[in-house]
């Protein structure tokens, strides 16, 4: 395809050398050859897909059950912890984190699907106001005495926030392209 | 199972070409060079089987939005403590969310955006990681604490408001206008609701804007020029399904146009605002049905139970009680 914008091809050949770790969550690329490879018989294996789709996420569901209690550990380290301490290191809290790429997978999605269906979008704008809350409060902290427990505590947080949304946006991608 | 449904085939095609255009918003990620997938060919003849794969994809598709569901709700339940602690400690409950994580910029005047919140209403105006905030609503950012005087600034603006952010991009100054929300849980704070624990950002509610019950597979189309001729209405949101049992008298087909006076201008737009409700609340609805325009009022069903799954059938839809009040003399 021709683009004015990028005549040799350089930008392309950029984004195609992009590690796969860029490509998450889930492999899109391997979704999309996924989804080509299953065109002659699309319902079947859409069902068949959508199944998959839903085993994963209730696996991620046992695991964020799971880690209530690796959250519930680290806000009694948070109340606990002394007022000691210097002065926050953000270098310290987003290690705390790292949801880059799912970030950046986000924000190459559409504002919203073309049909959205209510119940989905509602838990995506939730998680996604509660990621701004966090975010807000980070900025707060931040600029305050803040101790680096509580910030990483909270980066952690939103780490798994942003995790979560990839998922459902995922899941509500992955259900609107089987219509 | 045969779908039927009261819209044209001509306006089908046009939603499932808008489907077909969120698809390709998503390409947008990928690879120059990697061809598309081949449009599927059309079925020559309906398979016996048909009406199994259908309800089989539909059951599928309902797991799949539940797990999400799940995983949504189980996200923010754990987290809420840790974040109602630090709300509580930073004195900042309630307060209208700008999404954005700040620091001092190095060497020079100004707050440098660290994280944008995916989503969020910075992110939605354009302001992006880097960017440098030298000013908020005209007021210059000076002194040694930029961050800080973002926040403080920001204390004293409202939900919902817009927010001036002027901000220097590879050195360039550029303006943008931000819609800043409210936390979750502002609403039903804000609405007083009675009998529920309030902590610092509100009562202990399923966590955010997230609704179960009638509305969970209700569906919406922002309207755009074509189908707006089609139905009557130049603005407003669309509503392809409509919620369960007949829940707020909506129905296939039905343009809303203003929600208690706040009109939607997309999906997300109309989500949010209905999510503001809370159980039992009355709301008035203007809508546009069949070219007309009419007032409803309606009460905000419970979000508890999960609807039966419904084929998408108007005849299937229940008995719709009388609950128009008016009905306008401007016919469109």
């Amino acid at each position: 395809m021709h683009n004015e914008s990028d005549p040799e091809g350089d930008v392309a050949r950029a984004l195609a050398a992009l590690p796969a770790d860029d490509a998450r969550p889930y492999d899109w690329h391997e979704f999309q050859r996924r989804r080509a490879r299953a065109v002659p018989a699309r319902r079947v294996i859409g069902a068949g897909a959508l199944a998959a789709a839903v085993l994963a996420l209730a696996g991620v569901a046992v695991w964020v059950r799971v880690d209530q209690q690796r959250a519930a550990n680290l806000m009694t380290a948070v109340t606990h912890a002394d007022d000691a301490g210097g002065a926050p290191s953000w270098q310290a809290t987003a290690a705390a984190g790292e949801p880059r790429a799912a970030e950046r997978w986000l924000a190459s999605l559409p504002g919203e699907p073309a049909i959205v269906r209510v119940g989905t979008r509602a838990d995506v704008l939730g998680l996604e106001d509660h990621i701004a809350q966090v975010d807000d409060l980070l900025s707060a902290a931040g600029t305050g005495r803040a101790q680096a427990v509580h910030l990483i505590a909270l980066q952690r947080q939103r780490a798994r926030l942003v995790s979560s949304l990839e998922q459902v946006r995922y899941a509500e991608t992955l259900a609107d392209e089987s219509r | 199972m045969k779908q039927t449904h009261s819209f044209s085939p001509w306006i089908l095609c046009t939603l499932v070409a808008l489907g077909s255009g969120a698809a390709t918003g998503t390409h947008a990620a990928q690879p120059q060079g990697t061809p598309p997938p081949a449009a599927p060919p059309p079925p020559a003849a309906a398979r016996p089987d048909d009406g199994d794969l259908d309800a089989q994809l539909a059951a599928a598709r309902i797991k799949l939005e539940e797990a999400a569901h799940e995983v949504a709700e189980l996200s923010v339940q754990m987290g809420r403590p840790l974040i109602e602690k630090f709300a509580a400690l930073a004195g900042e409950p309630g307060r209208a969310i700008l999404g954005l994580q700040l620091e001092g910029a190095a060497g020079a005047a100004g707050a440098r955006v660290r994280e944008v919140s995916p989503g969020g209403p910075a992110a939605e105006a354009g302001i992006h990681a880097g960017d440098v905030i030298v000013a908020l609503n005209g007021t210059a950012l000076a002194g040694e604490q930029p961050a800080r005087q973002v926040m403080d600034l920001m204390r004293d603006v409202k939900p919902d408001s817009k927010v001036n952010v002027r901000v220097l991009r590879d050195g360039k100054p550029r303006d943008f206008t931000v819609t800043v929300r409210s936390g979750p849980g502002y609403f039903a704070r804000a609405h007083g609701m009675p009998d529920l624990e309030l902590g610092p950002l509100g009562p202990l509610l399923p966590p955010g804007l997230m609704m179960r019950g009638p509305f969970m597979d209700m569906e919406l189309v922002t309207l755009t020029p074509q189908l707006g001729r089609y139905f009557g209405a130049d603005k407003g949101v669309l509503v392809v399904r409509a919620p369960a049992k007949g829940a707020m008298q909506l129905e296939d087909g039905d343009v809303i146009l203003a929600i208690d006076g706040r009109q939607p201008v997309s999906g997300s737009h109309a989500t949010r605002i209905l999510a503001s409700y809370q159980p039992g609340e009355k709301l008035n609805l203007r809508i546009v049905r069949e070219h007309k325009t009419l007032e409803l009022q309606a009460t905000m069903p419970a979000r508890g139970a999960l609807p039966e799954h419904r084929p998408h059938d108007a005849a299937a839809l229940p008995e719709r009680p009388e609950v128009i009040l008016q009905q306008h003399s401007d016919e469109t």
